[in-house]
């Protein structure tokens, strides 16, 4: 059974705005990232999930549970970081945690200790004024200290530094390892792209496009740019039936696209010509959905 | 208030060339003590908050047309060089100098020819966005309302609402437009995408590419790696206040030692050529995963490699490149010990 399952949720706001359609689950122990510009629907998704608001029609099960009527139960299950954060008026952020553990039930605080340690918090601000930053790292203590089996994150690295963030991911794939569900939505293509197992792109509340993460880190076909000493080198390459991308006769460069079947055979090819040197052009998640957005938007057009 | 002139020639000079008779003038700013110049000048600056707070000592130069990336966690000390720049806190020392100028004595007229977009954006309040435009305008003489037009389209900005009442983007959005519409030569930008969603993140950063093709010099503080990838030339490293490393994107684009992940038919294969590279210098067999070897080989010896590898059945052959990401967070590595929860 999936942990996450959405039927065909739609939540009309009017004038084009919500979500239409959304329709996918998402599997115990799986890293489910979620990506869009804002006003796409991320955050009226997320708040669905969490039963903070009905959809309009269609229906979200949370292990068996739906996700609105039987809200007061899935928390039992759900870790969750906030969009925008907004504190309780307490004087500190231990008062904070402390509030939140309670609300738990939650005895062993170790892992909480735990956590502020790699994020390096200091909770004896009052959560109100604090930084950007300082919220946000609050809100993962909050989120993460019950140990939750599935965790919902709105983009939860929004304000941290390259630094925190690093922690953060690290902690992800910590909570990964233990078999956690993870839902996070990002602006960051990169972030996603080395936790997430799948990754959803919505725009304009629906979803354009699923990648699987494992297609997009190994690529069936690889772009390679080579340069040759020589220009005989290079002549002679070029005459070899390879799927030129672009060619720099000026420099004696190619870019080729070849299968990875043929990978054998690229070396045994390069290995008789002298080359000034190989590199490969990565496939990368924001390049996969740029190709998606922009059949997407030829799509649009065409309509 | 009437200032020296910017450039003094300070001595000019003879000398030969090669063959030809060339007559070399070296112009040097008063200020300057020889060497080259950059139309941004950070020089031993040093200001302290104490708690190590502050900035110490740091150095840098832009030259014109030059695209510096600036990158450190929070608290490294970026907006302070940044603020000092700017001319709006005073050094402890050292100097900040931008087209030669004092920052600190000179900050209006600099204010006048720079784009600064800050890291924090606070509004005067109880005005509309229209209404803060143009008070900008007026500040920096701008007439000719084309550019701020197209800037506020660009960015999809609907500046009629009340400045207090303004979302976080909305904010970001003006910051820029006001920052942009004098048409400056320099550009200082503290996290300026912070805020911005990934459409309009990429819409500032293809603005930026265009300004930096027109010659505009760029002075990008950011936490994004991709930003600093695609649009400088140069990068420093902050950390605790000290500059720890400068270096050219070119020695991570185009870093002649490469790093190549190469799968086998088999791990009995890897295990051959592991054992066969061995007996060589000239390449270094970072580890083994099985039927998958990391190697280290510079380009001046990959023809050799090429001739070696081919007897192999591969795979697979990738090229795994230092990102900027991986190459900032080895000066990150030691942790800093917290107090947890139960203790505080």
């Amino acid at each position: 059974m999936a942990d996450i399952r959405l039927n065909e949720v739609t939540k009309d706001y009017g004038h084009e705005r919500g979500v239409f359609n959304l329709d996918f689950e998402i599997k115990k122990g799986e890293i489910f990232g979620f990506v869009g510009p804002n006003g796409a629907g991320k955050t009226t998704t997320i708040r669905q999930i969490m039963g903070f608001i009905k959809p309009s029609a269609g229906s979200i099960e949370i292990r068996g549970l739906d996700a609105y009527s039987d809200a007061t139960e899935t928390k039992n299950y759900i870790g969750y970081i906030p969009g925008e954060i907004a504190f309780p008026d307490l004087s500190t952020g231990h008062a904070f945690i402390s509030s939140q553990a309670e609300f738990w039930k939650l005895k062993d605080l170790s892992f909480a200790d735990e956590l502020v340690k790699i994020l390096q918090i200091d909770l004896s601000a009052n959560p109100r004024k604090m930084s950007k930053g300082m919220k946000q790292k609050t809100a993962v203590i909050a989120a993460l200290m019950n140990d939750s089996e599935i965790l919902i994150l709105d983009e939860p690295t929004t304000g941290l530094d390259p630094l925190m963030r690093k922690h953060f991911l690290d902690i992800l794939e910590r909570e990964k390892a233990k078999g956690k569900t993870i839902f996070i939505s990002s602006n960051i293509f990169q972030e996603l792209e080395e936790l997430c197992d799948r990754v959803a792109l919505i725009k304009d509340g629906r979803i354009i496009d699923i990648a699987v993460m494992e297609d997009i880190r190994n690529p069936k076909k690889r772009e390679y740019k080579i340069e040759f000493l020589e220009k005989d080198d290079f002549e002679s390459f070029r005459k070899l039936p390879y799927e030129f991308i672009r060619i720099k006769d000026d420099q004696n460069q190619v870019i080729i696209k070849i299968d990875v079947n043929n990978t054998g055979k690229l070396i045994r090819d390069l290995s008789e010509h002298r080359i000034k040197f190989i590199s490969e052009n990565k496939y990368s998640l924001e390049k996969y959905f740029k190709e998606k957005f922009d059949q997407f938007e030829e799509g649009a057009e065409d309509d | 208030m009437v200032h020296q002139k910017p450039f003094e020639i300070a001595f000019i000079f003879f000398g030969f060339y090669g063959k030809s008779k060339q007559l070399f003038v070296y112009y040097v700013h008063a200020e300057e003590r020889g060497g080259h110049m950059g139309i941004i000048e950070v020089e031993n600056l040093t200001k302290d908050y104490g708690f190590k707070r502050g900035v110490f000592g740091i150095s840098f130069k832009i030259k014109k047309g030059e695209a510096y990336g600036f990158l450190g966690p929070n608290g490294a000390g970026k907006t302070t060089a940044i603020r000092h720049l700017i001319g709006f806190s005073k050094p402890d020392s050292g100097k900040a100098r931008i087209f030669g100028l004092d920052s600190f004595k000179h900050y209006s007229e600099i204010l006048d020819r720079v784009g600064y977009i800050p890291g924090e954006i606070s509004l005067p309040q109880g005005i509309t966005g229209y209404e803060f435009i143009d008070m900008m305008k007026k500040m920096r003489k701008v007439r000719d309302d084309s550019r701020v037009e197209k800037l506020i389209e660009l960015f999809e900005l609907d500046p009629s609402g009340d400045t207090k009442r303004m979302s976080f983007g909305n904010k970001r959005k003006l910051a820029i437009v006001v920052a942009l519409m004098h048409d400056p030569e320099i550009l200082i930008l503290d996290e300026p995408t912070s805020g911005l969603d990934p459409v309009m993140q990429e819409a500032f950063m293809q603005l930026l590419k265009k300004e930096r093709r027109r010659g505009k010099t760029i002075l990008l503080s950011t936490h994004i790696f991709s930003e600093v990838e695609t649009l400088c030339d140069r990068v420093s490293i902050i950390k605790n206040g000290y500059i720890v490393d400068e270096f050219p994107m070119s020695k991570l684009k185009y870093a002649e030692d490469k790093l190549y992940k190469i799968t086998f038919g088999s791990s009995g294969e890897a295990n051959e050529l592991r054992a066969r590279l061995e007996d060589n210098s000239i390449w270094i067999c970072e580890r083994q995963e099985g039927d998958t070897l990391y190697i280290q080989v510079n380009d001046r010896n990959i023809n050799e490699f090429l001739s070696i590898l081919k007897d192999y059945n591969v795979r697979l052959f990738s090229h795994e490149k230092l990102t900027l990401e991986e190459y900032f967070m080895q000066y990150y590595l030691d942790d800093v010990e917290f107090k947890g929860v139960s203790h505080g």
